[in-house]
């Protein structure tokens, strides 16, 4: 009999980092080194309560370790994020397909990213950190809706400081107490302050349904093509083996086909933004 | 080949009785004892008859494979060897997407690889139609063409046409000739055979003639919504179609605890019902019951033929007859296609 696709890998969670009141980071050592390629996912077991589809944010240049930015949404979060530094975790993937990073070579690369989906968006963006030389240049939109939500604080004026990187943050609002110095508007409006050409280079999308559906929209006024956009798609990604149907969108199965689908590929699908 | 009826069916009781050919179990439809219209998967235990020359069974075959709940951590199989007699033509199918979903290259489903292995099928061709069967309208006949190890004809009375479809059919049929007298068949046999295949193949034809329906299913997914709010007007999202369906496999997965530590179970799950893809952020692609009923056609029909290259949807109407809200299958199909037909002749 083959390998039980259902059996975990445990994993160590030594750091935690909040990056908002809704937002972690566990920083995990799995018991055994998890090679991924950066877009791709895991299913998160919370042992004995259940699991999820969670794409690490730690490039994929690293396996020893791994960064997986959580936020509470729902029950098996809500456990995660009771969850305490020397706890254990089950991982099991990776699964599904990456970013195509080959297409990217040579390119300016812009990526999107909205609240948490900043989190899959990092694991790309520190990854073409990694080969830096290999791209023109990466530009990265983030988005949040507050300053207290915007994640990787602490991280981005360093990222600011290497040469061919660019990274714009916005707000959507400033709640009184709060400070904030950079652009206080929709993510999909940074596109304004940019002069990227957008024919032949691509674009990865992630964040909440409406920021996808309308940052498409916007990006394809912008210029791109549907094959040129690359969109993280949200499903219910149950077992992530393409077994339980749950994360269908028309023929495609998210876990398998994606979850990283161009526009091109699921634009006559239904319900896509949903 | 033709085989005598008193001494097969006699022959199959000692498979259980003595565990002929290691069989620890044979499997048969059986009559309902409050319905006569009824027939239903059991363990024969020796005190009812077969009644295999029938239509099929009210449950899918498909139970007797993967059933509704079920442990995948750690990883069960089942090695009883097992005889199932009187599958139909549609449950065979059936198998077939079961096949492809569930023993593929990025997955096996222990379980269900295992009782594909230790099972060997005997298919008996249907002799009758329940009012909802509809399988010529997929593609199908009321006999099979694959699927089995062995399959049996109706000749009449006494005799049974007997068809081998694979190794383990053949090595059961080696089995049998110690037991039951085996004759070769002639012209005529064949003949009949053939004939008796055409006369219930035309009954059923007849009897789903208002629901032909040229097989561009691509309709479905064109029509016009509001005729889909329409055909689920009286669903009322139990679920009982998916439940019963030989090919709707979907699943949930449910992590627990248990005295031997922590342990997955995967259950049967319904795309009928609103949590079924919606995300823990609260985005649901469908949120609308109309959306979901509409899914489901669209899943038999678009999804699994694009992800299998076969029909999700063998004919066995069983979703017709076990729906609370008397929704027919075939009329919703033949209704919405030719709306949508209409639509596209209006949009030239």
């Amino acid at each position: 009999m083959s390998k039980n696709p259902y059996k975990t890998t445990a994993a160590i969670i030594y750091d935690i980092v909040e990056e908002s009141p809704t937002i972690r980071t566990l920083r995990l050592r799995p018991e055994q080194p998890i090679t991924f390629k950066t877009g791709q996912f895991m299913e998160v077991t919370v042992p004995g309560i259940g699991e999820g589809p969670f794409t690490p944010s730690s490039s994929h240049y690293v396996s020893e370790v791994m960064d997986m930015t959580i936020m509470k949404a729902g029950f098996v979060t809500e456990y995660i994020h009771k969850a305490k530094v020397g706890d254990r975790i089950g991982l099991r993937g990776p699964y599904g397909k990456g970013y195509p990073l080959d297409k990217f070579k040579g390119k300016d690369v812009l990526i999107m990213g909205g609240g948490v989906g900043m989190a899959p968006t990092r694991s790309l963006f520190l990854t073409l950190l990694h080969d830096i030389n290999d791209y023109n240049s990466v530009t990265f939109l983030a988005g949040a809706r507050t300053p207290a939500d915007m994640i990787y604080k602490d991280q981005v004026a360093e990222w600011r400081k290497i040469p061919k990187v660019k990274f714009l943050r916005s707000v959507d609002k400033v709640p009184e107490g709060e400070t904030w110095d950079e652009d206080v508007c929709l993510v999909t409006k940074l596109l304004t302050k940019i002069s990227i050409e957008p024919r032949n280079n691509p674009v990865i999308v992630c964040g909440p349904p409406v920021m996808m559906k309308f940052g498409t929209f916007d990006l394809l006024k912008y210029g791109y093509a549907p094959a040129d956009i690359y969109l993280s798609m949200e499903k219910k990604m149950y077992c992530g083996i393409g077994q339980c149907r749950h994360c269908v969108i028309g023929p495609y199965f998210a876990c398998k086909d994606g979850p990283v689908f161009t526009y091109e590929q699921i634009k006559d699908e239904e319900n896509i933004w949903e | 080949m033709i085989i005598e009826k008193t001494g097969l069916y006699d022959f199959f009781r000692r498979c259980q009785a003595e565990s002929l050919g290691g069989f620890r179990q044979v499997i048969a439809p059986r009559l309902s004892p409050k319905n006569p219209n009824v027939l239903f998967w059991d363990k024969w235990q020796g005190d009812w008859e077969f009644v295999i020359d029938s239509y099929r069974t009210v449950d899918p075959l498909r139970i007797l494979f993967y059933s509704a709940r079920e442990r995948i951590l750690p990883a069960q199989t089942d090695n009883e060897k097992r005889l199932i007699v009187g599958a139909k033509a549609c449950d065979l199918r059936a198998l077939n997407v079961l096949d492809k979903a569930l023993i593929n290259t990025d997955f096996v489903d222990p379980l269900y690889e295992s009782r594909r292995k230790n099972t060997t099928i005997v298919g008996v061709d249907c002799n009758e139609i329940a009012p909802t069967c509809h399988c010529n309208l997929v593609e199908g006949a009321p006999y099979a063409k694959q699927g089995f190890d062995l399959n049996l004809t109706n000749l009449d009375a006494n005799y049974y046409f007997l068809e081998v479809g694979s190794a383990k059919g053949q090595e059961l049929l080696d089995l049998m000739q110690k037991y039951v007298k085996i004759n070769r068949s002639s012209e005529d046999d064949l003949n009949t055979r053939n004939e008796n295949r055409q006369a219930i193949e035309k009954r059923l034809k007849l009897q789903n003639k208002q629901y032909e329906r040229d097989p561009q299913y691509e309709t479905l997914r064109t029509a016009d919504l509001t005729k889909w709010v329409d055909e689920a007007y009286t669903c009322c999202g139990c679920g009982g179609c998916t439940n019963i369906c030989p090919t709707c496999y979907c699943l949930i997965l449910n992590d627990e605890t248990a005295a031997e530590g922590f342990i997955k179970d995967r259950s049967a799950d319904t795309c009928q019902i609103h949590g079924y893809a919606r995300v823990a952020g609260g985005a649901s692609p469908r949120p609308k019951m109309y959306e979901r009923f509409r899914n489901r056609y669209l899943c038999k029909f678009r999804y699994m033929p694009s992800n299998f290259g076969l029909l999700g949807c063998t004919g066995c109407g069983r979703c017709s007859e076990v729906c609370a809200g008397k929704i027919e299958f075939r009329e919703v199909v033949k209704r919405i296609m030719s709306a949508g037909k209409v639509k596209e002749s209006a949009n030239v």
